[in-house]
């Protein structure tokens, strides 16, 4: 009986799957078929196949350029690639850098404050940005930060802090604290065990964190397109609003900008998924 | 190689108190052991030895060096752990370097340290491996050889064998008795199994309820247990305890501690008539009787076979008619049967007052 | 190995800091100039620029950007000297001090007047007109060799044309179209005269009217936006169009046309007259001190530059003293542009367009009589334009706060000075050496702004003008303004919308999440590292991206879901009418939630492969030994299992959605009539789509905050007690 079930299993199994699969690709095809597309159809299609394929808007976008002053010609799209990747990646190396301490303190100290602080950062994500953006582009003048991607990138990092703590400290708490008391019989400083043992141990779920941070600086526009004003410093997410005006949109420009944006992460994302499943399993995202 | 002296070691978390004013003193170069039931704080106490918790109350020595507030780098000591606690991201030889790395050993005492040792552990084919790669036995021999390889003064072990199978359990140690013999460090070894705590032991502290209840040779202390918790927790089958009253017809007759008969009662000290008092009495001290010439009779309820011995599970029988449930140990050859009963004679008997559980012995 | 790492962080680090700080260094010499242009507007202005004798720093800005980043550089010396702008936001930009006058004068006659008077306000010249837009009617002429004079003569082509063609492709829903025709009843969306609402009476009605009647006779589509209007008439389905110069550029040489003045409407022999947008070049306050600025602007409006714009990208200039174009459609759009009406820039102005927007699509939904969405129109605006509440006296607020923070400090002094409380403290340090710079980077960049907006919910006015309130906010709101407190758009019908939206949501995240979770983890699941990766992806792709395409699935007339209903059509020979997907609440909350689970669930599924990973294996087969079946072990032993460590990302979720902005956002954008707007997107809309009540939208997030800390705690006691 079980190899039968075991077939039937396995065929309902796949078929369920493969429905999601068509179901999370389907939007995304279109927006695919959109950057491919010469022209557009005016009868209603079910299958995102592009018409009249083409790769003007993908040339267009992707070999965007821009002259300077001096005469000289730059790869537009190539630098604005560059500074997205390098504001996420920063951002992600801030935010992690501070997190990770502060999420080791979470799950390994008992101090003045510790259930406040945690109930606090989770308080952070109750409140809607749009009352506190604002706020914060005052914070940023008087820190002399406004107009600057340092400036863009210490918000980032500061708004991925509180998820990565989360993130991290049940990640920290599921590592056997026996390991850093090894470590420090063996002779290591407390700080020590914990770089040495912990955070190699728990690379996993860092990598995780890591993408999350990186994504909330790669896929936001409001604060860079409120941020940054030289054109050599946009970011990607920028360029696209770019395309869409105040009369008309260029749809298809649009399209094809937003696949060479998902590429990068696509990549990542693939990369980190095996830890993924480990890095948000290990507890949960505790809060 | 130190010795290691606490006085009053005070320990609370927070409304509880897992220590009340603990007492050690281990000679240089012999092995300790903490036993006692799960919670009684021995692997409290452990740590505090080891600097992971700090003490509320009290001090600790090392030799003639006060280490109470010193951190665990700083007291020369290396610990192995229940769960080994090998780094999973780093090679067997990484691991047993680790320690020493730290220290800014150079490389070449380094290579020939982990070599020694992982020889003497029979783990050198293993050196490249992760720990993840080892079987149970391989691992503990790599947290062995983790606390070896650093030459400390003092070796802490945090019951290391319990994750093991009974067999490797057994083997292990004996050669953990054998490598302190070999290298004369002084060690302290928490367990709650009391063949561990025996045969290890050169001297054993039995812990309870945070405090030590008795400290001494193991030998000593299986004879003559401090209080009824110490008789009760030593030994197996435990000690049969009955609570009594003393008793005896006139002067110049024989005391006796209910129905148990007190055999030399110059051997304890505050007998008097009607005192309440526990009469301990070791299922190995029983032996069998001819019928009517007996102490005690038995009524045969369960028999286990144990090879030369026979564990003999009962009813003890009074005057009142069946009584307390009564564990004997017997030789072999003897058939016993469920349903029998049987009349035993007893070789020694253990008093402890009622109230304060402490031996009567003086 | 450490080492390498630590070298490679080290150099990873420094990178990063070169590369950050390399291209700030500009100089702060050049005249910086920013603009939303784009295609051949940028490329006419890039070309006049290079013919300035001077240094100019050009910024392309994206068009939904531009005004929050005058805003927010502007009024603190920032930004640029010179930029681009419609007419329409001169009367906010004044109000802010964005905008300063033109330190020079017009030459007399120079420029259209109309042009002038629509960058003048209050006597004073507060920008220099550039180009004029509006709309026009293009025509076909493979398809309609007549010139049509007369709307009615348009709509006669109908009968003529293919069927999936129509005789006028305009965006009928849209006020701004909406208003030309008005104006042929002799109505406007605003009364000028006394700066208030228009679009009422009987000339907005019969206006309403005529839409109505022609896109039930099939004249015109129902359902067009901009793109759909520049496709049908790129592709020769429509015989006559109406828009702005923008479709000109868009459609090359695609069909043969020419563009000619907005037909008349017989019902009143009045010609329909569009309004007319002007774009200037305004100058900052610091642009205004400098001369090289001036020396810019007049560069920039000089009729060499109205010639260069002309040939690039023909538009149409606000000059008028060049010949006229002998370009056929910049002189229509000339011509157009004379009889055009200038867009009010006043703050009632921009109040008008929310409310009238919602009154034309819910009356050609047919909802409701034009009457009545008229009159509702009316109370919205009139709901905007409510007289700010008055100023309150702060003292008591402020002793009340003095005395309580007094009381606090007090009791964390005392609480300090206890022995325990000190030892504790003491003990804390070690901790707190690792927690700082997590507490200064989250308590200045995240919890000081959110003080501060949270403060602001107890002001109101302008922006750079606000004056305390006390609770008035929370009391306008929570008392729904006067209005019965279940009409639409109340605070509480929002938040049983927001509550229905995020259980929605989450149940079907959770559903489908924990769903494929279990089933991806079958032993009997082939490639499995594949699908995985197929199913994160919508988690991948931007969020903006891939709301937008949703909602192009959800068209009415073109989407891909009316393409499955017509396949199935075909298939089954059955006969499904497409779905108006945003003309009921139901459907178009449906619509939002379909994008929103498709965005939520691979978040859900792979914290459910995570937990599934730790549920021992030994437990599973203990209870198939004791006779279990499948379901029972799933629903007995795993799903108990696996709960806890959900929760937490429920959690977040649950908040996460709650807040769910961009969603309800771009996909249904609150339609019908803002009933699926969520307390996020209301927040968003006073804060920035009416007149900027940041107080108002202040006092709305702190309401939501409220409530998510609340329930949040409710839940965490009831489940503690659960466990207890």
């Amino acid at each position: 009986m079980t190899r039968r079930a075991d077939l039937l299993e396995a065929i309902a199994a796949h078929a369920v799957v493969i429905l999601a699969v068509c179901f999370s690709l389907y939007p995304i095809l279109w927006v695919v078929s959109l950057a491919f597309s010469g022209s557009t159809s005016l009868e209603p299609q079910v299958l995102p196949i592009p018409i009249e394929p083409t790769l003007e808007p993908m040339r267009e976008v992707v070999g965007a350029t821009r002259i300077e002053p001096d005469g000289s010609e730059i790869w537009l799209f190539g630098r604005q690639l560059l500074n997205s990747v390098v504001v996420s990646i920063a951002t992600a190396v801030v935010g992690i850098s501070v997190a990770i301490p502060t999420a080791y303190a979470f799950a390994r100290f008992e101090f003045v404050g510790r259930r406040e602080g945690m109930r606090l950062l989770l308080a952070t994500q109750m409140f809607p940005a749009v009352a506190s953006a604002v706020p914060l582009f005052m914070i940023l003048e008087a820190l002399e930060l406004l107009n600057t991607r340092t400036g863009l990138v210490l918000c980032y990092a500061s708004t991925s802090v509180p998820f990565a703590v989360f993130q991290l400290r049940s990640a920290f708490e599921a590592i056997p604290i026996d390991l850093e008391e090894a470590a420090m019989v063996d002779g290591a400083t407390r700080f020590e065990a914990f770089v040495r043992v912990v955070l190699p141990v728990a690379r996993p779920a860092i990598a995780v964190t890591f993408l999350f941070a990186f994504m909330t600086a790669y896929n936001e526009f409001i604060l860079a397109a409120t941020l940054l004003d030289d054109e050599r410093a946009f970011t990607l997410p920028v360029v696209l609003q770019r395309f869409i005006g105040e009369y008309d949109a260029r749809w298809d420009l649009f399209a094809a900008g937003a696949i060479v944006v998902s590429l990068p992460v696509m990549l990542l994302f693939y990369q980190v998924q095996r830890h993924m499943v480990a890095g948000l399993g290990a507890g949960g995202v505790k809060g | 190689m130190v010795s290691v002296q606490a006085k009053q070691l005070i320990k609370r978390f927070g409304e509880t108190t897992v220590l009340a004013g603990v007492d050690l003193d281990i000679p240089d170069g012999e092995f300790a052991v903490l036993v006692g039931p799960s919670g009684c704080g021995k692997s409290t106490l452990l740590r505090l030895l080891a600097g992971l918790e700090r003490v509320s109350a009290g001090t600790i020595q090392f030799g003639d060096r006060d280490v109470t507030t010193l951190e665990p780098r700083e007291r020369d000591i290396a610990m192995v752990f229940q769960s080994y606690a090998l780094y999973p991201h780093m090679s067997v030889r990484k691991n047993l370097e680790f320690g020493l790395r730290l220290r800014k050993t150079d490389a070449a005492t380094m290579t020939a340290r982990v070599e020694e040792v992982a020889k003497m552990l029979d783990i050198s084919h293993l050196l490249e491996r992760l720990p993840r790669a080892l079987s149970g036995g391989q691992r503990q021999r790599v947290a062995m050889g983790r606390a070896i390889v650093r030459r400390p003064a003092l070796f802490l072990f945090d019951e290391p064998l319990s994750n093991l199978d009974p067999a490797l359990r057994a083997q292990v140690r004996v050669e953990i008795r054998k490598l302190h013999d070999q290298l004369g460090v002084t060690s302290v070894y928490v367990t709650h199994d009391q063949v561990e705590a025996m045969t290890l032991a050169d001297v054993l502290f039995v812990l309870d309820g945070g405090e030590v209840q008795q400290r001494g040779r193991p030998i000593d202390i299986y004879r003559e247990p401090a209080n009824c918790f110490v008789a009760k927790f030593l030994g197996s089958p435990a000690m049969n305890l009955s609570p009594v009253e003393l008793r005896r017809e006139s002067p110049d007759q024989r005391w006796f501690a209910g129905q148990f008969p007190v055999a030399t009662p110059t051997a304890f000290a505050g007998l008097e008539t009607g005192r309440r008092v526990v009469a301990g009495v070791r299922p190995h001290d029983l032996v069998l009787a001819s019928e009517g010439a007996g102490d005690l009779e038995l009524d045969v309820e369960v028999v286990e076979t144990l090879g030369p011995e026979l564990t003999v599970h009962g009813t003890l029988r009074t005057q009142a008619g069946p009584g307390q449930a009564y564990v004997a140990v017997l030789p072999a050859e003897h058939r016993v049967t469920r349903g029998d009963t049987l009349a035993l004679k007893l070789e020694h008997l253990h008093l402890f007052d009622a109230d304060t559980k402490r031996t009567l012995r003086c | 190995m450490l080492r390498g790492v630590r070298a490679g962080l080290a150099g990873v680090v420094a990178l990063l800091a070169v590369l950050l700080t390399s291209a700030i260094a500009h100089a702060e010499r050049p005249v910086r100039l920013w603009h939303a242009y784009r295609g051949a507007e940028q490329q006419a202005l890039e070309e006049i620029i290079a013919s300035f004798d001077g240094e100019v720093e050009l910024l392309a800005v994206p068009y939904d950007a531009f005004a929050s980043k005058l805003e927010s550089t502007v009024p603190l010396g920032k930004g640029p000297h010179v930029y681009i702008d419609a007419h329409e936001r001169l009367g906010d930009f004044a109000e802010r001090g964005i905008v300063a006058a033109v330190p020079f004068e017009l030459e007399p006659g120079a420029y259209a007047s109309k042009a002038v008077a629509a960058v003048t306000i209050d006597g004073q010249l507060l920008a220099v007109p550039l180009s004029q837009k509006c709309l026009a009617l293009y025509i076909n002429t493979d398809l309609s060799t007549s010139a049509p004079a007369t709307l009615e003569q348009i709509a006669a082509l109908a009968p003529s044309l293919p069927s999936g063609s129509f005789a006028l492709a305009y965006e009928a829903r849209g006020a701004y179209a909406h208003a030309a025709v008005l104006a042929a009843f002799g109505g406007a969306l605003l009364d000028v005269e006394t700066d208030d609402f228009g679009f009422e009476g009987p000339a907005a009605a019969r206006s309403l009217e005529l839409v109505a009647s022609l896109i039930s006779t099939g004249v015109v589509p129902e359902d067009a936006d901009g793109a759909l209007v520049t496709n049908l008439f790129a592709a020769g389905q429509a015989a006559t169009a109406i828009s702005g110069p923008w479709l000109a550029a868009d459609l090359g040489d695609a069909v043969p046309y020419r563009v000619t003045l907005l037909p008349t409407i017989d019902a009143t022999g009045e010609r329909m007259r569009p309004l007319l947008t002007v774009e200037a070049v305004m100058l900052s306050p610091r642009g205004a001190a400098d001369p090289d600025a001036v020396r810019l602007v007049q560069h920039l409006t000089s009729p060499a530059a109205a010639q260069i714009r002309a040939r690039v990208a023909r538009s149409v200039s606000a000059r008028a003293d060049l010949p006229v174009s002998e370009d056929p459609v910049l002189a229509a759009f000339a011509a157009q542009a004379e009889l055009a009406e200038p867009t009010p820039s006043t703050a009632a102005m921009r109040a008008v367009w929310e409310p009238a927007n919602r009154a034309i699509r819910k009356f050609l939904r047919g909802d409701v009589s034009a009457d009545a969405a008229l009159a509702e129109a009316r109370r919205r605006f009139d709901d905007v334009r409510r007289p700010p509440p008055p100023p309150a006296e702060p003292t008591p607020v402020l002793i009340l706060l003095g005395s309580l923070s007094l009381f606090g400090a007090g009791l964390l002094v005392h609480r300090a000075r206890t022995r325990d409380g000190l030892a504790a403290i003491r003990r804390s340090l070690p901790a707190y050496r690792y927690v700082a710079l997590g507490v200064i980077a989250v308590g200045v960049l995240v919890i000081l702004p959110i003080l501060f907006g949270a403060g602001a919910a107890f002001f109101a006015g302008k922006p750079h003008d606000m004056y305390y309130v006390g609770l008035a906010n929370f009391r306008e709101i929570l008392t729904a303004r006067g209005a019965p407190l279940l009409s639409s758009g109340s605070f509480y019908v929002v938040l049983a919308v927001t509550v229905l939206w995020t259980v929605v949501n989450v149940a079907f995240h959770l559903g489908i999440g924990v769903a494929l979770g279990l089933v991806l983890s079958r032993p009997v699941m082939r490639l499995r590292g594949l699908y995985r990766v197929l199913l994160i992806v919508p988690w991948a792709v931007p969020s903006y991206v891939t709301a937008l395409a949703w909602r192009g699935m959800f068209h009415r007339q073109f989407g891909a879901i009316t393409g499955l209903i017509h396949a199935i059509n075909n298939l089954l020979g059955t006969n499904i009418e497409p779905i108006a997907w945003f003309a009921r609440f139901s459907t178009a909350f449906a619509a939002n939630v379909a994008t929103n689970v498709w965005l939520g669930f691979p978040f859900m599924m792979v914290v459910t492969l995570g937990a599934l990973a730790a549920v021992p294996k030994d437990v599973l087969e203990a209870a198939e030994v004791d006779g279990a079946s499948r379901w029972q072990r799933l629903s007995r032993v795993t799903l108990p299992i696996i709960a806890p460590s959900m929760i937490p990302a429920v959690t977040l979720g649950a908040i996460w959605t709650f807040n769910m902005f961009n969603v309800v956002f771009l996909v249904s954008g609150g339609d019908p009539d803002g009933t699926t707007d969520i307390l996020v997107s209301e927040a968003y809309r006073w804060a920035f789509t009416r007149e900027a009540q940041y107080g108002y939208a202040a006092a709305y997030a702190v309401l939501i905050f409220l409530l998510l800390l609340v329930t949040s705690r409710v839940t965490d006691r009831l489940m503690n007690r659960g466990k207890a």
